[in-house]
């Protein structure tokens, strides 16, 4: 992170907005970032017919819960940390409550539980009513470190479109 | 009737014939990241295909694949292998999942194999490994654990 930077809850939804459209698979998919900081990260994924797995049946894929899962707690991962590194997941579980329904966009919250020298722990939810969770998933990201992690990282995360113009 | 898979008739004439492709071709998430099935060489079940798309990729810098699209594809080969090795003709519905990444997905072509570790008579436990170049060097492995519907009763 720059010296003397400390990002504000509009900055890491800007940060991670960037982040997002820069996957390309999320891009495609069309990812929002709703709010992101050091407390946790909330996302939406807009429904599209191709994040059908039971047409017949009118049911989301689970794979799409497990992809949003993976994002949502690889997103939380980023401002939990004192400098953004870059942290390949490690592992992932996923407990699926209920099938997700078609026609409807996916909410998903994630936040870090603990980070020690060399692990950020986390865990996220996925829903589509609030009162009723589809899916839970806890997935655990490996920190390289900043030896490892190509430099200008943070500023690139939190350089403004307009610093380009 | 609609063929799909609460169509017992239909999904046991694609089971007795193997017809994976006919399964994969009603999953449009699964045909969005390219997934494919064909028999083993060594005629040991199905291998499975994930194509190496650019809209699964999921870090630009190194590239690598999207580890979720990773997860999705061992998902599909899973639901998709039980349902080949099941007893008898059962839709499959996730519980749960655990994966372990242990490469870097490569943009290249990713292969998956699956094995039928435990079918009781409501639930099932099935592993998965996925691969690259060598499938003695895994990128990633994963267990699941599924309900085994009953196809006629469209309760899976």
């Amino acid at each position: 992170m720059p010296p003397g930077f400390s990002p504000a809850a509009d900055d890491w939804r800007r940060a991670l907005a960037r982040f997002v459209t820069v996957i390309p698979h999320t891009r495609e998919l069309g990812l929002e970032v709703l709010a992101a900081g050091p407390a946790g990260v909330r996302l939406r994924l807009p429904w599209h017919d191709d994040l059908l797995g039971d047409p017949h049946r009118g049911l989301v894929h689970g794979g799409v819960l497990t992809m949003l899962l993976d994002t949502a707690c690889g997103a939380a991962v980023l401002p939990a940390l004192p400098a953004p590194e870059v942290c390949p997941t490690l592992d992932l579980r996923v407990d699926h409550y209920r099938p997700a329904l078609a026609g409807q966009g996916l909410y998903a919250e994630a936040r870090a539980v603990s980070v020690s020298a060399s692990v950020v722990f986390t865990e996220g939810r996925v829903w589509q009513d609030a009162a009723r969770p589809v899916a839970r998933g806890i997935a655990n990201f490996v920190r390289l470190g900043p030896r490892n992690t190509p430099p200008g990282f943070a500023e690139a995360l939190f350089a403004r479109e307009d610093d380009h113009a | 009737m609609h063929e799909g898979f609460t169509d017992l008739e239909w999904l046991t004439r694609t089971r007795a014939r193997g017809d994976v492709e006919a399964w994969l071709a009603r999953l449009p998430y699964a045909r969005h990241i390219g997934v494919a099935a064909e028999p083993a060489a060594d005629g040991e079940g199905v291998v499975f295909r994930l194509e190496p798309r650019q809209g699964n990729v999921g870090n630009v810098l190194l590239p690598a694949l999207h580890g979720g699209v990773v997860a999705a594809f061992m998902e599909t080969a899973a639901t998709l292998d039980l349902m080949l090795a099941a007893r008898a003709p059962r839709l499959p519905r996730i519980v749960d999942l655990s994966i372990d990444y242990l490469r870097t997905a490569r943009v290249v072509p990713t292969l998956a194999r699956c094995e039928l570790l435990r079918e009781g008579r409501r639930l099932a436990n099935v592993r998965v490994w996925a691969w690259q170049d060598d499938e003695a060097a895994p990128l990633a492995t994963a267990r699941l654990h599924f309900v085994l519907g009953d196809p006629a009763a469209g309760d899976a």
